[in-house]
């Protein structure tokens, strides 16, 4: 019964929002964004200036901090956070790479994160297109990584994740307020 | 069963909460706003994000079946979606269609920055012509009374310059005028009774491509 009148609210809520677009959808208060690895893949691409071949790909939505204290706050600690907003955080890999010790096969995976105050547990998981964390199923996970958390110089306001080259591969970093962490993934 | 009649009292006034509070919100956040190459104004506000900037033509996306994730997430469809598009919204910001940002007879990315992404999930056919599953780049060449939808095989590319050596199918579809101006460039499907149509609209003009399943 509740889980239904989740839905009519969504939709409900969808519909009440387009009204005032002429039926179509508004521009989202957390927008989407994409980073590739290479950074700059597509541009690199058109320009016939590619260095190395294409890995890894995210897609996420980027809530904005908005005065809020996040992690501890909106996100609480000990909690699966969806790592994003609204379509749940997509990576696809186009090769096979290994993360925490484990090989991942090419593909599209949903990404999770288990926040806690010194380290993060980044998770893997196989159910794509779907929405947020709310119906998360640790049966579908492929890999959880731990990763330390570190602080930044200053106060990230939107959600922010890029790949950055290492030895190895490259790292996955995601950053907002006051933290960030690094997902080192190798190929 | 709770009555649905009971749950529109709930549902009305929460629309309306949120009808508000959606227009007092300010799409744009930051100061320089793209080494991107999406609308190159600059907004007034906070300080460039350090790691990645925050886009003035932000990304979306739309599902076919509409709003498929929320539908999972409920449980509500068990099938593999058909179709996704992932674009990037330019607005308008006070400028014409057709006298500052396109020319009739070239090239349109529909969209920004990456170039607009067509995931068809299981085999379409458009306009007769059989669209195998996979992944492609959309874009379109507009003229006053039509629009070439272009599927081209050169994904994960920028949208500037399309490729048209990689170019898979074209197909001449009508456009025409509506009585509303649409701020941002808009991509959804709408179920029609042999599949969806792609919808396309931005300014007073809208498009429509249909795809069979």
């Amino acid at each position: 019964m509740r889980r239904l009148f989740i839905i009519i609210i969504t939709v409900a809520l969808s519909t009440g929002l387009r009204a005032q677009t002429g039926g179509m959808p508004p521009l989202d208060k957390s927008p989407m964004d994409m980073s590739y690895y290479p950074a700059n893949y597509p541009v690199q691409k058109i320009q016939d200036k590619i260095t190395e071949p294409l890995v890894a790909r995210i897609i996420y939505s980027r809530p904005q901090k908005s005065g809020r204290v996040i992690f501890g706050g909106l996100v609480k600690f000990g909690e699966v956070w969806r790592m994003g907003a609204n379509e749940a955080t997509e990576i696809e890999f186009y090769k096979h790479v290994k993360t925490g010790g484990k090989k991942i096969a090419r593909g599209r995976y949903t990404l999770y994160a288990l926040v806690n105050e010194s380290s993060w547990t980044i998770i893997i998981n196989k159910e794509t297109d779907t929405w947020g964390s709310f119906k998360y199923d640790t049966k579908k996970d492929v890999v959880r990584v731990e990763v330390p958390v570190q602080k930044t110089d200053a106060i990230i306001e939107s959600l922010a994740m890029m790949f950055e080259k290492t030895n190895s591969g490259c790292n996955l970093t995601i950053a907002w307020d006051n933290t960030k962490v690094s997902l080192p993934v190798t190929f | 069963m709770w009555s649905l009649t009971r749950s529109y009292f709930i549902i009305i006034p929460l629309i309306f909460l949120v009808a508000c509070s959606h227009k007092e919100n300010k799409p744009v956040e930051n100061g320089i706003i793209s080494s991107k190459d999406s609308s190159k104004i600059k907004a007034p506000g906070k300080n460039e994000n350090p790691y990645v900037i925050f886009d003035v033509s932000p990304m979306d996306m739309s599902y076919y079946p509409a709003d498929y994730p929320k539908l999972k997430m409920a449980k509500a469809v068990s099938t593999l979606p058909m179709a996704r598009v992932v674009y990037s919204r330019p607005h308008l910001q006070g400028r014409q269609l057709f006298n500052n940002l396109l020319k009739y007879g070239e090239p349109w990315r529909l969209g920004a920055n990456e170039s607009t992404e067509l995931d068809i999930y299981s085999d379409a056919n458009i306009q007769d012509k059989k669209i195998k599953a996979g992944r492609y780049v959309l874009y379109c060449i507009p003229q006053p009374d039509n629009w070439t939808i272009i599927i081209n095989s050169n994904i994960d590319s920028w949208g500037l310059h399309p490729d048209s050596t990689k170019d898979i199918a074209r197909f001449i579809i009508p456009v025409k005028q509506t009585a509303n101006h649409l701020e941002y460039f808009t991509m959804i499907f709408e179920k029609t009774s042999t599949g969806a149509e792609l919808l396309m609209a931005w300014d007073n003009l809208e498009a429509r491509l249909p795809l069979k399943f």
